[in-house]
């Protein structure tokens, strides 16, 4: 399995298939691997692999990934987009495709907001954002689900900065899509395609409004996941969807 | 020759003649307004817009006429697909309001009108074709689909009209009365009683799911269609939801799509995308 490295930053990563490329974001929060990927509610690889370069990667300190990093607990979602990013300069794609699930909303977002030229579609499935009525769900999530795990893991780690770092990204100015501000969706010219979800960590309403706001936007069926026979429905638009806004071929990068 | 006949053949030959220009002028005369003749089938046509052609077939059940797309509600297609496509529409075949006319063919209802689908785009030279259809545009699409596999590329079925098994009657009892009075008014030659037999064909014999094609076609039809549904009496969800869960190569639209009417352009852009994915796919 391949790494992408820089500095203290080592990133696993795969990639499957080829054509134009696609990077896809696995679901689980902060312990968001690629194993996760074929546990989605469709495999994204087997799906796409036969049309597009797909790239994906364990988050930097997930646990039961082997990508580790620095906790930078003043730009937590910053630096996992530096790695997204990163990976894709290292393999020195420039224009590229992105589909994420769960957490992967907020990072879609982030990426677009910082690579707007990059990013050519983007589909968030499922996708995290703030519930005004549970406002600390995803902060306690991660603090028992994926702190303790990684401070055992990694004795330079202490949970005092898994608190910081949690409270950077969850608790300050909590809002929306986390990442970006409505205004930023309601200027983005990116095309974006989203499949709503409603768990208390996947807010319908904050997946309706992207939708609403974003001049380019897309949606699919809600319900899409139950009955899963209708999963075969919103696979088949994301396929249209990212034909529709791939590139020609010799614009591909 | 005898000259008399001689005559009457210059007379004919001067006539087709002048049939032929006029037809040709009116091509000529703007991309509005011209008429597919075949037979005692006289179609009223428009085109607007250049590229792959797309065939739109407005709502309105047998009073579907080209005015019907040109409402902004939900949306205009032509002005919605006309920088992409070649959009083409037609008045029905003897709906009123329109400029279409042709027999009341009572056995074959669905098929009469198929025919003047496919025998247009066949006049235009068109082989491969989209197609998107509101209401009665959607048994429409799925008889095309039957008839005309391989010259479909892709069909986007808007708010479609389907059988309710708590309303069977619901089609005809509307067309009886909404579309057959006014209709024998202005054709002297056809009577109540023809219109009755040819509603009785079309929504009265063996009405079920969406009157032209059975599930098991459906099931096992190639073409990808998008469906967006509604839920009116006349185009129930149910079924709307049934055939996009039986076409192996079915999208759908989110629902409601059409309330609050600013999910509208979602919509739209989800047609545009289906459209350009199937088209790309095609060439």
């Amino acid at each position: 399995m391949p790494f992408y490295e820089k500095g203290p930053v080592r990133i696993n990563y795969e990639e499957a298939g080829s054509g134009f490329p696609l990077l896809l974001i696995a679901g689980g929060g902060l312990n968001s691997v690629m194993a996760g990927l074929p546990r989605s509610p469709f495999n994204p690889i087997e799906e796409f692999k036969g049309e597009y370069r797909c790239v994906y990667a364990d988050l930097r300190n997930a646990n039961a990934g082997q990508s580790s990093g620095p906790l930078e607990v003043d730009r937590p979602w910053d630096s996992h987009t530096d790695d997204h990013l990163g990976l894709m300069d290292h393999l020195r794609i420039d224009k590229f495709m992105v589909l994420g699930f769960c957490i992967g909303g907020p990072f879609i977002w982030n990426l677009i907001k910082r690579a707007p030229d990059r990013v050519v579609a983007a589909v968030p499935a499922q996708p995290v954002g703030f519930r005004p009525e549970m406002p600390t769900v995803l902060y306690d999530g991660s603090m028992t689900g994926w702190g303790p795990e990684l401070v055992k893991r990694r004795p330079d780690i202490t949970m005092e900065m898994v608190e910081k770092y949690l409270t950077r990204m969850y608790r300050t100015n909590p809002d929306f899509v986390f990442t970006v501000t409505r205004d930023f969706v309601r200027k983005c010219q990116t095309p974006v395609l989203i499949l709503p979800d409603d768990v208390p960590a996947h807010p319908y309403a904050v997946a309706m409004e992207c939708a609403m706001l974003a001049p380019k936007a897309e949606v699919s069926i809600y319900p899409w996941k139950e009955p899963v026979s209708r999963i075969p429905l919103a696979v088949r638009q994301i396929r249209s969807f990212l034909r529709a806004h791939r590139p020609p071929a010799s614009a591909s990068a | 020759m005898d000259p008399i006949r001689r005559k009457l053949l210059k007379t004919g030959a001067a006539a087709t003649a002048m049939a032929a220009a006029q037809s040709v002028f009116a091509q000529q005369a703007g991309q509005r307004g011209s008429f597919y003749e075949k037979g005692p089938v006289r179609i009223h046509y428009e085109e607007e817009g250049s590229g792959f052609p797309l065939l739109l077939i407005a709502g309105g059940g047998l009073n579907s006429t080209i005015a019907g797309l040109r409402r902004p509600d939900p949306f205009n297609p032509f002005e919605e697909f006309k920088g992409e496509y070649r959009c083409i529409a037609a008045d029905l075949r003897n709906a009123n309001g329109g400029q279409s006319s042709g027999p009341l063919e009572v056995d074959r209802p669905w098929d009469s009108h198929t025919d003047d689908q496919l025998g247009l785009m066949d006049h235009l030279r068109i082989d491969k074709f989209m197609v998107m259809g509101f209401c009665i545009g959607g048994p429409f699409i799925w008889n095309l689909l039957e008839r005309a596999p391989d010259r479909i590329v892709a069909a986007v079925l808007a708010q479609p009209s389907g059988s309710r098994p708590e309303a069977r009657d619901l089609f005809y009892e509307n067309n009886i009365k909404g579309w057959g009075p006014e209709f024998v008014k202005r054709r002297p030659e056809v009577t109540m009683e023809t219109v009755d037999r040819y509603l009785t064909k079309m929504y009265r014999t063996n009405p079920d799911f969406v009157f032209t094609v059975t599930r098991d076609f459906v099931r096992n039809c190639r073409t990808p269609v998008l469906i967006l549904p509604d839920d009116i009496p006349a185009h129930p969800y149910a079924v709307a939801m049934e055939a996009a869960m039986l076409a192996p190569k079915a999208e759908v639209s989110m629902f409601p799509w059409k309330e609050p009417k600013e999910r509208i352009p979602l919509a739209v852009r989800q047609i545009r995308s289906f459209l350009r994915a199937h088209r790309l796919a095609s060439s």
